[in-house]
């Protein structure tokens, strides 16, 4: 090492050491700029949580202020009609309700099946199971509007023919939803601990015998959690809807699976898309009844997470 | 099964009382039921796959590629009508873009303060308000959009036209905020405890040990969760159809409307347009090349945390 | 024997740091005796820069260790010792302040560092740390270049502003002796060193801010013995410069570097709770051969674990 460099060094160091040593026996507070750059960071951060807060606030406060004159019985039990006066969300509540238990009825089988063999048989070191698994988690993440172009495209026309019908809109919305309730069965699933498997095994139990009697009963709070949460987000969606033509002016309530339909967010785009400014607010009151709809059934999923929910 | 097959083989050895007294059909049909369960979520991907390509391949049979790829007009009900997608993607990218700028540091600001911050108590407070945040169908979100953003938009000088593309960009921005703050908190959380000790160890304080230390270290799930969230907003369609209008503007001035390939896609759909229809084909044009934009990106970010999570696993 | 340093700190702060081996300096290889026999002060005649009076740590409300009263003296190597669940680690987290970054953790009795309340409301967690290092059980080095994990330190505290960080980060990692392992890799990532060297250089990291003490929590409980008694050496190295007090499960460990030794035990609580109390605490050599207390010797001479 040259000479020059090592001096420059040392003296470099022995200056530090003073520097340290004049400080040594008593820490100081904190540096002001220190101290204000903390702070900053942090209201900072505060106030991205609370940018989101204020946007919830503010739509909660403007849609009831908007929407709560209107909202009464006659409201609830009309039909759609020109006159905004006259006009009602009776069609759409029902065929919302059609649209969900379709769903259900389509969803929670196929997807809690999906995640037993997923979890339970699906060796991951074969190519195809981790195919399947990237897949879902890819499909949980297309964009809702190519569903409602597959749902016209497979259901409403082409091989199912099924027509604008509620069975063909509750189809699309039980396959868009389908990813998030497989996921959310397999983190159940794999909450249940393996010593509950090997347990129902080690007594002469099959492997499904110890799936349906013992793992899937303790995997449910998990399993129906998840799936009425994904239902709350079935029937708040429209995209998929508008494609699938389910139409806003319907003056009554779906008779069947073949029947035509309309639902509450469709109502409410069809409301907030006419030049009428009566109808945006017809809209404000068909939003207060979606939300309370969405609360209430998410108010279900957290009360059974919270009374059933097993800590292993 | 090894195990099934260690069992027949002695059964055939030695006839003893471990041979399986019958075949299980009833087990091999409801694994059956199983796996065809599983294949749905495949025959989905494939159905769209498929229903995507088989129309466009016929729509490129009547409007040339670089024409739809490249063509700076669109407008298919016009006559001549013109397929350029160019101002439907640049609506697309405009709206995406200020969401992002919105949704990016809003996100993961939010996911630092409830990794690095948050005492259990505030983070009971706050996690439920993303959730619930999270859980707003996005047809409200458009109608927050067209009445009360845009009216205050006005408000602060700023002369947006009825329908514009900075709010819904704005209001974009706020829905993938939960998106993003989730995704990069798992993120930051599955950082080990020890660099953050090394680092105050060494006498740095929250905010140095917040960006210097775990944000690096989350880095690849951050960029994952900003990564679904274009995806998310550029597939985004109430909100933008509710509050950017219809009009394919080939423009970067946020306070004209603009149409996005969503929008495109919802606004034509709505329509009783006939089954083999040029226009019914313009659909499935459009959204194969939206379906393919969305899908690179949910790769990528699918890949980056899968990638990340076996690395902490 | 009289004192080796002459403990107005000031002057003989200085000298340490301009005494600072060069890169050229070979490492003192010593034959770790059975016990320390190194120039050291008399542990007793030592100025004590930790004043611990009564020290009880509780984890939400639970009683991790109680009542300690303890002097530290500078420059020597303080070793804490006991069986697991002994509240030896906690205590050492109390003298850097970091049962701060544990939600409910709350610290009674007055922790003193060189006469000044370390828990005083005025003083800064922050500003302790940086005269207080760390080194923990696990190494940690940060998931970036050699360099940037000596060099982070300094950066964050300000000191290469008036020193060239290429210096620091040279002197750090010789004074761990480290330079010339890593000297033509400071830009690879130094999760691809070994552990014994990745423990290195933590503790490199912690030289190039310059504390007055280095805490060490079980620094080589993840080590092979090669990887220990190489950080055995610097220890002793590294003492003629810094305060150090270290946690360790291995009493052999104990007896070969420390000075001083703190015995500490579980005791149990009537209503069966479990917490941490110091038995004994003395020079290294009385506690392995002439302990006072009946429960030390049964430690250490092997009967209890």
């Amino acid at each position: 090492m040259n000479a020059g460099k090592r001096n420059a060094r040392d003296a470099a160091l022995a200056g530090a050491a003073v520097e340290q040593s004049l400080a040594a026996d008593h820490i100081p507070p904190a540096s002001r700029k220190m101290l204000w750059r903390e702070r900053i960071f942090k209201a900072l951060l505060i106030v991205s949580l609370l940018v989101g807060m204020a946007v919830l606030a503010i739509l909660v406060i403007d849609v009831l202020s908007d929407g709560l004159g209107t909202l009464n019985l006659s409201f609830l039990t009309s039909f759609p009609s020109a006159f905004p006066k006259n006009a009602g969300i009776e069609s759409a509540i029902t065929g919302s309700l059609w649209l969900m238990a379709i769903c259900a009825f389509f969803v929670i089988p196929v997807g809690v099946a999906a995640a037993i063999y997923l979890e339970e048989f699906a060796d991951r070191r074969r190519w195809w199971n981790r195919l399947i698994e990237l897949n879902i988690q890819n499909l949980a993440a297309v964009p809702s509007i190519v569903y409602g172009i597959l749902g016209l495209a497979y259901l409403v026309r082409g091989p199912l023919d099924l027509g604008r019908t509620v069975l063909a809109g509750g189809l699309t919305l039980g396959l868009l939803v389908l990813p998030v309730v497989v996921i959310s069965s397999r983190e159940a699933l794999r909450a249940v601990p393996g010593s509950i498997r090997e347990g129902a095994m080690g007594l002469g139990a099959t492997r499904w015998q110890a799936i349906w009697y013992q793992v899937l009963p303790a995997a449910i709070p998990g399993i129906s959690t998840g799936a009425i949460l994904s239902l709350s987000r079935a029937i708040g969606e429209t995209a998929p809807l508008i494609m699938v033509g389910a139409a806003t002016f319907i003056a009554f309530n779906p008779t069947g699976l073949n029947s035509a339909f309309t639902a509450l967010p469709l109502q409410i785009y069809n409301w907030l898309s006419s030049p009428q400014a009566e109808f945006k607010i017809l809209a404000a009151s068909a939003i207060i009844v979606l939300l309370m709809m969405l609360v209430a059934i998410n108010s279900v999923a957290i009360i059974i997470r919270n009374r059933y929910e097993k800590k292993w | 099964m090894s195990q099934a097959g260690a069992v027949k083989a002695k059964a055939d050895a030695t006839a003893s009382v471990f041979a399986r007294s019958r075949p299980r059909y009833g087990e091999l049909v409801i694994r059956a039921s199983l796996v065809i369960a599983a294949l749905i979520t495949v025959l989905t991907t494939v159905g769209i796959v498929f229903a995507l390509a088989s129309e466009t391949i016929s729509f490129l049979g009547e409007v040339p590629l670089h024409d739809f790829l490249f063509g700076t007009t669109w407008s298919p009900l016009f006559e001549p009508p013109s397929y350029g997608v160019i101002p439907l993607v640049t609506g697309t990218l405009l709206t995406t873009a200020i969401g992002m700028i919105v949704g990016i540091p809003l996100g993961v600001g939010s996911a630092i303060y409830l990794s690095e911050y948050a005492t259990s108590r505030t983070r009971k407070f706050f996690k439920p308000i993303l959730e619930t945040l999270a859980g707003v169908p996005t047809v409200v979100f458009g109608y927050f959009a067209l009445t009360v953003v845009t009216p205050w938009l006005r408000k602060i000088g700023i002369e947006v036209d009825a329908f514009n593309a900075l709010s819904g960009g704005l209001v974009i921005g706020i829905l993938i905020v939960p998106t993003i703050a989730s995704i990069s908190e798992d993120a930051l959380s599955a950082v080990p405890q020890g660099l953050r000790e090394a680092s105050f160890g060494l006498g740095a304080g929250r905010f140095q040990t917040s960006l210097r230390v775990v944000v690096p270290a989350a880095f690849s799930g951050i960029i994952a969760s900003i990564v679904l969230g274009a995806s998310r907003a550029i597939g985004e369609t109430m909100v933008v159809l509710l509050a950017a209008g219809q009009r394919p503007n080939l423009t970067l001035d946020v306070r004209e409307p603009v149409e996005t390939m969503a929008t495109f896609i919802a606004a034509t759909g709505k329509g009783d347009i006939p089954t083999g229809s040029l226009d019914y084909k313009t659909i499935f044009a459009v959204g194969a090349l939206l379906f393919v934009m969305t899908f690179i990106l949910n790769i990528i970010s699918t890949w980056v945390v899968n990638r990340y999570r076996e690395e902490y696993e | 024997m009289s004192p080796a340093h002459d403990d107005s700190t000031g002057t003989s702060t200085m000298d340490a740091d301009a005494n600072t081996p060069s890169p050229s300096h070979e490492p003192v290889h010593m034959q770790t005796p059975a016990l320390n026999e190194h120039m050291t002060p008399k542990p007793e005649a030592a100025e004590k820069i930790f004043e611990l009076t009564d020290v009880s740590v509780r984890y939400s409300g639970k009683l991790a260790v109680k009542d300690v009263t303890v002097g530290i003296g500078t420059k020597q190597i303080t070793a804490l010792i006991g069986a697991s669940g002994c509240g030896k680690s906690t205590l050492l987290r109390c003298l850097n302040r970091m049962n701060d970054l544990i939600p409910g953790a709350t610290v009674d009795g007055s922790v003193k560092y060189r006469g000044q309340d370390l828990y005083a409301s005025n003083v800064d967690p922050v500003q302790v740390r940086k005269r207080i290092g760390m080194v923990f059980q696990k190494p940690n080095p940060f998931p970036k270049s050699i360099y940037d994990n000596i060099a982070f330190g300094p950066r964050v505290l300000g000191m290469n502003k008036d020193r060239n960080l290429d210096e620091i980060v040279e002197n750090a990692l010789t004074r761990a002796s480290l330079w010339d392992e890593v000297k033509d890799r400071l830009d690879e990532s130094a999760i691809g060193m070994s552990g014994g060297q990745q423990q290195r250089l933590c503790i490199a990291r912690t030289i190039a801010t310059n504390p007055q003490v280095i805490l060490m929590d079980e620094p080589c409980s993840a080590l092979d013995p090669i990887s220990t008694s190489r950080i055995e050496d610097l220890m002793n190295e590294l003492k003629e410069q810094f305060t150090i007090v270290v946690v360790t499960h291995n009493m052999q460990q104990a007896a070969r570097v420390s000075d001083m030794t703190a015995y500490f035990t579980v005791e149990v609580a009537e209503d069966d709770k479990r917490y941490g109390r110091l038995v004994e605490f003395a020079e290294t050599e009385t506690i392995f051969t002439n302990p006072s207390d009946q429960r030390t010797e049964d430690y250490v001479t092997g009967k209890v674990g």
